[in-house]
């Protein structure tokens, strides 16, 4: 193991390393946080809290997962609950587990519907010593309907209002956790700002309506022939949240805890470079275990070593410089796909690709001498340099985009 | 010399390593299962599911470490290792489909720190005993790593003048790139162990009078065995040693185009097939024993069938026929075994009428080797092979430990560093003064972390 020091501080916090479990099954007791801790991971999230008198009624089955081809998992849907667990126990929970892990940071998540509610349940959860309060203004089922959750969320003034209520009940920084379940996060991510939260958590699940059993007509996850539509999470989600990170750390320039499909240290990279400066994983854990957290810390001290970088902090925001808008993007750089003939196994994907799905630019050769290997090749005139048969290329690093000067526009 | 010059690629390396997407697409097959059968059958303790789960998730120079910190030859061992009778055997996947290549998988970590200088692991402060290591093969190398890694000062004694004992002097380059055997021995040496070649030791008592604490004796097997027959002599009888090292060390010893083996282990298989890679044309492998009995590997045996390699199962030489002082025929008959299950020369009877006679260049007799030194104060066996313990590696005399194959009479190079492994953790705690058996089974980890 490198000795790079992986601690980071986030929202005046100071972490172990920036990995820390998302409020989710996996943090629904201290036994499991502690566990996790064990293993590695910086912080934890305990899964979203509510008051006694709301009570939690949960559906079972309530996750499916979202298979393709040879990938199985690549999402996951879930129509779960906050914690059904009656609050006072886990408090007492967080308290002792606080006190046998002072270095790492617990994070309590909450929900609540009124005002007083909200600034209750908030003292009560930092009078337990949780380290942080994340608000999950986000939750896209079960919880809209009662008023509370995403319902909140995709509501700016909504969201400022019941922030305003937690900051100021608080002593402890606060983290809103926002829904992607809306076209544009920042207007609300800038009233979490105005509110005085210390952070936004992004993104919650998306809202996803998983798939039907055509036999049955049933949809999926099915609780006695029915279902509803629910949260997806995991790799497939990803893109979905790199765009809201960065949008809302680039744009309205409050700490972003960044969360959705982080399997990978790759992952948490990308999630740095979009600003986020802490990351948050549940779905890889779930499917993995807690030990995936070796994978994310080594893998990142590694990476950072060979870059030569000092910390994970050195990398937060470091890609946003690169996020433009479309205009913004050069209309000079011109790409045509070249076709690397010794890699090349001559399925012909790219030939397919381009015929039907572009631009007829890519060919087999017709005066291909009889048993001589066919290999396509690119009609530069016709070449757009769209690059799509790059990305259905069987092979890494057989069909490179590369720039050609010549076709620069008044070249 | 026949048209056909042999297998393509010659002598290169036969084993191609993954790309990184292959690589992890191999990877994600693991079912990363909570019991993993793989993590059992390595004998040298590498955490098999750990690092196929650092490939998979794209942490291979993590992966490289861990294989590392378990097992310092690891490009070697993902390239010779017998893995499909260890940690691919019980694989949970064969339940499925097929077994993970973990082989492959190793090849690849193998090589990620290829061309860069592997990192070194935190050692342990540095301490005053000394151990003196007699032999660079896999056991003396595994030890060596351990014991520095536990900070003891460590000299190596070789009797050759290169490391690696049968790795660069045995395994020839086709099935083993010397490149990979030299960047590991090369890890030990930056670990801080002293080797000194052309060094034949042959008393403890020497070493113990220049002030070392304890001794590893790793002198593997380098006496071959000669064959008692007439003609055995004669120009163009080669002992398969001397054979596969010429070869190893890069030369292209002129065979001719009919070659015929004697001997049905891994050696007589390697041989054979070098024999082809050389470009003989016609490879003959006799052995005493059927396809079944045959020590050598499957995959060998398998290998070499392909490659177009004749066996001769089943017979003995009774002798060979020279011309102009040169073996120009090699003459053999059938055998049968006098006792089932009892597989040695003084068990075959001849089979009357089954007498054949090969023309050949070359004969390679591969029938096994023995030990070269025999060290005084030492309980052996009959063969010369030194008694050990078998948990802590401990011979008869106090302070004295040995392993490879000048113990086991011929082993697999993980076995080797497994004693090796084992060997280190008793020499520790014989150091420090605890009981060294009662050490290894508790599992020490001389300063891995």
């Amino acid at each position: 193991m490198s000795g790079i020091d992986l601690s980071v501080e986030f929202c005046g916090i100071r972490f172990p390393n920036p990995f820390v479990l998302a409020a989710a099954p996996p943090t629904d007791s201290a036994e499991m946080i502690a566990r996790g801790f064990d293993a590695g991971w910086g912080g934890a999230v305990v899964k979203t809290l509510g008051l006694e008198h709301v009570p939690v009624y949960l559906v079972s089955p309530m996750m499916a997962g979202l298979s393709y081809e040879d990938k199985s998992l690549i999402g996951l849907e879930n129509i779960d609950l906050i914690s059904e667990r009656d609050i006072g126990e886990v408090l007492e929970e967080v308290t002792d587990l606080k006190r046998r892990y002072p270095d790492n940071v617990l994070i309590v998540s909450v929900m609540a519907s009124s005002e007083d509610d909200w600034k209750e349940i908030t003292r009560r959860v930092q009078d337990a010593g949780a380290d942080m309060i994340e608000c999950s203004f986000s939750c896209p089922h079960g919880m809209p309907e009662r008023g509370m959750g995403s319902a909140v969320g995709q509501d700016a003034d909504l969201t400022y209002e019941r922030a305003r209520w937690v900051v100021e009940a608080a002593r402890v920084p606060v983290l809103i956790k926002l829904t992607p379940n809306v076209t544009d996060m920042r207007p609300i991510a800038e009233r979490v700002r105005e509110a005085g939260a210390a952070g936004v958590t992004a993104i919650n699940t998306v809202k996803g309506l998983l798939g039907f059993d055509v036999e049955t007509f049933a949809p999926i996850p099915s609780v006695a022939g029915k279902s509803t539509a629910g949260g997806l999470s995991g790799p497939a989600v990803k893109p979905i949240a790199l765009r809201f990170v960065s949008d809302v750390a680039k744009d309205v320039g409050i700490p972003v805890a960044g969360v959705g499909g982080v399997v990978t240290w790759r992952d948490a990279v990308e999630f740095m470079l979009a600003g986020a400066g802490i990351v948050e994983v549940c779905t890889a854990v779930m499917r993995y275990g807690y030990d995936i957290v070796e994978e994310l810390t080594e893998g990142l001290a590694l990476y950072l070593e060979d870059r030569g970088l000092a910390s994970p902090g050195d990398l937060v925001g470091k890609g946003l410089a690169n996020v433009v808008s479309h205009e913004e993007l050069s209309r000079e750089f011109k790409t045509v796909a070249t076709i690397d003939r010794d890699l090349c196994v001559g399925c012909g994907g790219c030939v397919v690709a381009c015929r039907d799905g572009g631009h007829q630019a890519v060919a087999f050769p017709d005066d291909a001498a009889p048993g001589e290997e066919r290999i396509p090749v690119v009609d530069d005139e016709k070449c757009i340099g769209c690059g799509f048969c790059r990305t259905i290329c069987p092979i890494d690093g057989c069909i490179s985009m590369e720039e050609r000067e010549e076709l620069r526009a008044g070249a | 010399m026949s048209a056909d010059n042999g297998p393509a690629g010659g002598l290169a390396e036969l084993e191609r390593t993954y790309a990184p997407h292959e690589a992890v697409l191999e990877a994600s097959r693991c079912l990363l299962c909570e019991e993993p059968p793989c993590n059992k059958g390595c004998p040298a303790g590498v955490d098999v599911r750990r690092f196929v789960r650092k490939i998979r998730f794209g942490n291979f120079r993590g992966a490289a470490r861990l294989i590392r910190d378990a097992n310092v030859l690891v490009g070697v061992c993902g390239r010779v290792c017998p893995q499909e009778m260890l940690c691919m055997e019980h694989c949970t996947r064969a339940n499925l489909d097929t077994p993970i290549d973990i082989a492959g998988l190793q090849r690849f970590a193998g090589d990620v720190e290829i061309g860069t200088l592997a990192p070194l692991p935190q050692t342990e402060p540095e301490r005053t005993a000394r151990v003196a290591i007699i032999g660079a093969g896999p056991a003396g190398l595994a030890a060596a790593a351990e014991l520095r890694k536990a900070g003891y000062a460590v000299d190596v004694r070789e009797r050759a003048g290169v490391a690696g004992g049968v790795l660069t002097r045995g395994i020839p380059p086709f099935r083993l790139d010397p490149a990979f055997v030299r960047s590991e021995i090369d890890f030990v040496r930056r670990l801080g162990a002293d080797f000194h070649f052309d060094e034949a030791v042959s008393s403890v008592d020497a070493l113990f009078d220049e002030g070392f604490d304890a001794v590893f004796i790793a002198a593997g097997l380098w006496r071959p065995y000669r064959l008692g027959i007439d003609g055995a002599d004669l120009d163009g009888v080669l002992v398969a040693g001397e054979f596969l090292e010429s070869v190893a060390l890069g030369e292209t010893p002129d065979i001719g185009d009919a070659v015929v083996v004697v001997g049905g282990g891994n050696v007589a298989l390697d041989a054979a097939t070098a024999a082809r890679r050389l470009g003989a044309g016609r490879v003959t492998v006799a052995c005493l024993e059927s396809f079944e009995e045959m020590p050598a590997f499957r995959s060998e045996i398998e290998e070499a069938r392909s490659e177009g390699i004749e066996c001769r199962t089943r017979t003995r030489p009774v002798r060979f026929r020279g011309k102009d002082g040169r073996v120009a025929a090699y003459e053999g008959v059938g055998i049968r075994w006098k006792e089932p299950d009892l597989l040695v020369p003084s068990n075959a009877e001849d089979v009357p009428g089954t007498d054949f006679s090969i023309k050949v260049d070359t004969v390679i007799v591969a029938i096994g080797q023995g030990v070269l030194d025999r060290f005084e104060g030492l309980e052996t066996d009959d063969r010369g092979l030194v008694k050990v313990d078998a948990e802590s590696m401990a011979t008869s005399r106090p302070g004295v430990f040995a392993g490879g194959d000048a113990v086991s009479g011929g082993a697999t190079v993980v076995q080797a560093v497994a004693e090796g492994k084992r060997a280190a953790a008793a020499i520790a705690a014989y150091i420090e003064g605890s009981d060294p058996g009662a050490a290894a089974e508790g599992g020490w980890e001389g300063g891995v972390r």
